[in-house]
């Protein structure tokens, strides 16, 4: 290949067996509910607030400490401390007041985890009851309930804006040109109004935590389902006051985690047992069942989106007035992020000289938003797909030439100012629109249906703080196999599939002689965390770069060995050649143990390559304008279409095809990245479909789990996805690749919906698009308008 | 809570537990060691747990313990033939990228196990009805259609010889 002078088979782009996917099917790799920690261990369960808002006026833990096997019964006030990621808005256990319904407010620890169970029970909590607010137009309008009366004094990072006194917990302003201009200059002006609710992760593996303080030096050890390992480390730290090596984070194998893992969850709440006095250094474990993920875990942010539009008779988009309120519930140290990102990227694919935006996250009574695959994305590009249907249909335009002729070609400046890179999203357009046969009208395939086909486009950025860094390092072994430190969480994304052969790229050691372990934060070097399709990219930057490091080192100790130049040696499937002078052997004990040079001395040992990557170059948007020279890394862009047909009769939607495609740049692993199609496809067409948290007037919420809460199974999938991805170079990147973990999730629910209108008539400005809701709608219709807002 | 003792094969060995009388499948076999079978939500909805009683495929957290007196159950770690040696339903799940997380994996692999038994070729829309009860967040169920099918044609393949043998269970 190139100048590297490596050979490999099982290089970057090369259909490999991922690794893990043995132990995952002969069902021994240990996910942190598998682990044994034997007769010491002790079990958590909290005791949830029946209430969504009030004053907690009493604990009485002494029915449940009369329990044998009640260890202890923990209250807020034993564990004052206040976590949060970029806003430290958010206790483990309540104090004094709670929040949402399910919010803990004791934690029983027993011996075993039914004594714990019963025990809750037992512990005797009275309330007076505040009103709460739940609907989150009324929580921006009306300070009168404060969610967090005391916003001001909690600690953040500089880029969040919170603004006390009312229940927003971050405002993101974006503010270009003159809007009210831009709007007089138009021909059409259309305003549009759009709603997602909140929705589950849905991870098949619940939250799982053990964490066990030494009692010989106050050390803290905890083992979690954890999508990053440093990040609960250090928000852990800052929390409680403590060093980052006091406390050690190990991350086994996580049974999914779409965001709903990152930052820190359970951890402080499990800590608040295991540094509790009475357990005397016992590990104490705290399992989260289904139920209680949906009450009280993270959630993806409902979103309410007022679009306004200012369209030239030529079908140009002169102006947009953006207003998002993100639903936040009861925290925004996670959330508030999700609400830049959508802030940041509020033109979508397109771009517009003229841009005003408010992007808020909104406290409500209601369990925490946080980060969810798509990071505000699948919320924004939900909205502003349809309207920019409902925009080219008003002005008599085709959807896709509008779309293109609006579209935000490499160079132009992105809402905040910084120039799009490269990209093939036309190409991607046209291919998706010839594939779908979207100019075709075809006859419904059941009777009694009605067919559409829909587009929508997907634009995301990983959204992180400038400074988010990665590290990484390659040791080689006494037999030429290495080993890979990188403490990105494979949660089935397949990372380190990616990595193993990005050192084999770099290394020319075969892929199955390559190891990779799960984080620990004692023993991997840093990395900031497993979120925002960052991991391929960022993590990527430094792995390659330790392997191009070990390399280096490798071949100046052959050059010296061998008395020939660098140059003349070649690295091939696990061995190192020189053609020159007819030498080559295997890989083997002198990368470990040293090479006995020409003047009869020893030199080398064990060869460790270290790499290392923190963005250069990007610059937090402005406080009031929203404007950087470089907002973000990169974005990555694609299409998707979807080819629906509707039942009039019963409400049904029936997918026949979806043809969906994006530009990753490379595609290191593509195995991986069609994983990540379909399944993040899937996901937003379950979303799209049926997923939406249900609560009654007093925010009690009604669907908990799996046969309330529906998410796609296998018989919904009855339709091929066609799946392609385009390969324009990233600049900054490892091979020219960048991220696309998250995208296929943006964009099924805008395309389904442009489906549906297409095929019914019938505009849905609120999703999921369930058979009841469509029902209704196409009942409603012959009397009211074509929009349905219920 | 009084235990009661068991006994039944367990991946084709006769195994005495003592368990009690109100613990679950789910929560026996993972008591004893046997971690394949996953919680993920207890109540017979996710279908992680899932394993196969005398050629039933079942979701153990919804059978008491003690109902398996005598029989015989199965669970994915009693499907290799030898160390590194995947059985066909394993090896296909792994070459289509029928695998993400992994956690639901066991699950479909038990279930898959059961319905190749009695339905050996397998229409997509038998594959669909079969594995509705188990659930997968990441894999969009595509690629497991994929494998299952592809186990199927493996499974229908004589088996040659050197393969297989005392430990092979299909």
């Amino acid at each position: 290949m190139s100048d590297k002078r490596v050979y490999t088979d099982t290089g970057i782009g090369k259909k490999v067996e991922r690794k893990f996917d043995r132990e995952k099917v002969a069902g021994t790799l240990q996910y942190t509910d598998d682990l044994p920690f034997g007769k010491d261990l002790l079990y958590a369960r909290p005791v949830r607030s029946p209430i969504a808002s009030g004053i907690i006026r009493s604990i009485d833990p002494r029915k449940a400490c009369a329990i044998p096997g009640v260890v202890a019964v923990i209250t807020g006030k034993d564990f004052p401390y206040r976590f949060g990621l970029y806003l430290k808005d958010r206790n483990p256990i309540a104090i004094d007041r709670v929040r949402y319904m399910g919010e803990p407010v004791a934690l029983v620890v027993a011996t075993t985890e039914a004594i714990a169970d019963s025990a809750i029970e037992h512990v005797k909590v009275e309330y007076e009851a505040l009103p709460a607010v739940l609907d989150v137009e009324k929580a921006v309008c009306d300070p009168s309930v404060l969610v967090h009366p005391d916003l001001e004094h909690y600690k953040r990072v500089p880029f969040i804006n919170p603004q006390p006194g009312t229940n927003i917990g971050n405002w993101f302003k974006i503010r270009r040109g003159d809007i009210e201009e831009a709007f007089a200059q138009s021909d059409t002006i259309i305003e549009e109004k759009m709603e997602c609710p909140q929705i589950a992760h849905g991870f098949l593996e619940t939250h799982c935590c053990i964490a066990k303080q030494d009692i010989g030096t106050g050390n803290i050890t905890v083992w979690s389902s954890a999508q990053s390992v440093f990040a609960v480390r250090e928000i852990l730290a800052e929390g409680l006051g403590l060093s980052t090596n006091a406390i050690r984070v190990i991350a086994p194998p996580i049974g999914g985690g779409f965001g709903g893992k990152a930052g820190m969850t359970i951890e402080a709440l499990c800590l608040s047992a295991a540094l509790h006095p009475a357990i005397k250094g016992r590990p104490v474990k705290l399992f989260v069942p289904r139920e209680e993920v949906m009450l009280s875990s993270w959630v993806r942010q409902a979103y309410i989106a007022t679009i306004k539009m200012g369209i030239s008779k030529e079908g140009k988009i002169l102006g947009i007035k953006n207003t998002f309120y993100f639903d936040t519930g009861i925290s925004a140290e996670y959330g508030a992020n999700p609400v830049r990102s959508a802030g940041y990227t509020s033109t979508g694919t397109y771009y517009i000289p003229n841009v005003w935006t408010d992007s808020y996250a909104v406290y409500t009574n209601k369990p925490f938003g946080g980060a969810y695959r798509g990071f505000g994305l699948p919320e924004l590009m939900s909205a502003m797909e349809v309207v920019i249907d409902i925009a080219a249909k008003k002005i008599g335009m085709h959807p896709i030439e509008f779309r293109i002729k609006n579209l935000l070609q490499p160079g132009l400046p992105t809402c905040t100012g910084m120039p799009m890179s490269e990209h093939a999203l036309e190409k991607i357009i046209r291919k998706v629109q010839a594939d779908i046969r979207f100019d075709e009208k075809e006859k419904p395939l059941r009777e009694g249906f009605k067919r559409g086909k829909g587009i929508a486009l997907a634009i995301k950025a990983p959204a992180k703080p400038a400074d988010a860094a990665s590290s990484a390092i390659v040791k080689l072994n006494v037999d030429g196999t290495a080993e890979v430190m990188a403490a990105t969480m494979d949660m089935g994304q397949g990372a380190y599939t990616a990595y193993a052969q990005m050192v084999s790229e770099e290394l020319g050691i075969p892929y199955d002689r390559i190891r990779l372990d799960y984080p620990d934060s004692a023993t991997h070097p840093y990395d900031w965390q497993t979120v925002a399709s960052r991991s391929c990219w960022a993590m990527g930057m430094a792995v390659k770069e330790a392997a191009t490091d070990a390399r280096n080192q490798l071949l100046a100790l052959y050059a010296e060995y061998w008395k020939v130049k660098e140059e003349e040696i070649f690295l091939k499937n696990g061995s190192v050649l020189c053609p020159k002078k007819n030498l080559s052997e295997t890989f083997g004990p002198k990368l470990q143990n040293g090479f006995p040079m020409p003047d009869g001395k020893l030199k080398g040992g064990p060869i460790i390559g270290r790499g290392r990557f923190v963005p250069e170059d990007v610059v937090n948007p402005d406080a009031e304008t929203g404007q950087s020279p470089k907002s973000v890394v990169h974005f990555t862009v694609g299409a998707i279409a979807i080819d629906a047909e509707v039942s009039e009769r019963t409400g049904e939607i029936a997918i026949n095809r979806v043809v969906a495609g994006y530009d990753v740049g490379k595609a290191i692993s593509p195995i991986n990245i069609q994983g990540q199609i379909e399944g993040g496809t899937v996901q937003g067409i379950s979303a799209a479909l049926f997923e939406g948290l249900v609560f009654d007037a007093q925010g009690k919420l009604l669907n908990k789990d799996f046969t309330d809460y529906k998410i796609a199974t296998i018989e919904e999938v009855d339709f091929p996805i066609e799946s392609f991805w385009e390969e324009t170079p990233e600049e900054v990147s490892p091979y020219g690749n960048r991220g696309v973990g998250e995208h296929s999730m943006i964009s099924p629910a805008p395309a389904l919906n442009n489906a549906v209108y297409n095929a019914l008539g019938i505009r849905f400005h609120r999703y999921p698009l369930t058979r009841e809701r469509i029902f209704m709608a196409t009942h409603a219709k012959k009397a009211v308008t074509e929009d349905c807002y219920d | 809570m009084p235990k009661h003792a068991l006994s039944f094969v367990l991946n084709g060995e006769t195994v005495d537990w003592e368990v009690e009388t109100n613990a679950t499948l789910l929560q026996a076999l993972r008591e004893n060691g046997v971690t394949s079978v996953k919680r993920g939500c207890e109540e017979g909805e996710c279908g992680a747990c899932t394993v196969v009683i005398d050629e039933l495929a079942q979701k153990s957290c919804l059978v008491l313990a003690l109902e398996v007196e005598g029989k015989s159950v199965l669970t994915v770690e009693g499907l290799p033939a030898a160390p590194g040696k995947l059985h066909p339903i394993q090896q296909a799940f792994v070459d289509e990228g029928a695998v993400q997380c992994g956690f639901c994996t066991p699950g479909f692999i038990m279930t898959t196990y059961a319905f190749l038994k009695t339905h050996p070729n397998p229409t997509d829309e038998e594959i669909r009805h079969a594995l509705s009860g188990n659930l997968c967040r990441c894999t969009g169920y595509l690629s497991i259609i994929k494998a299952v099918k592809t186990a199927a044609e493996a499974l229908s393949k004589p088996i040659v010889a050197g393969e297989g043998g005392e430990g092979d269970v299909r």
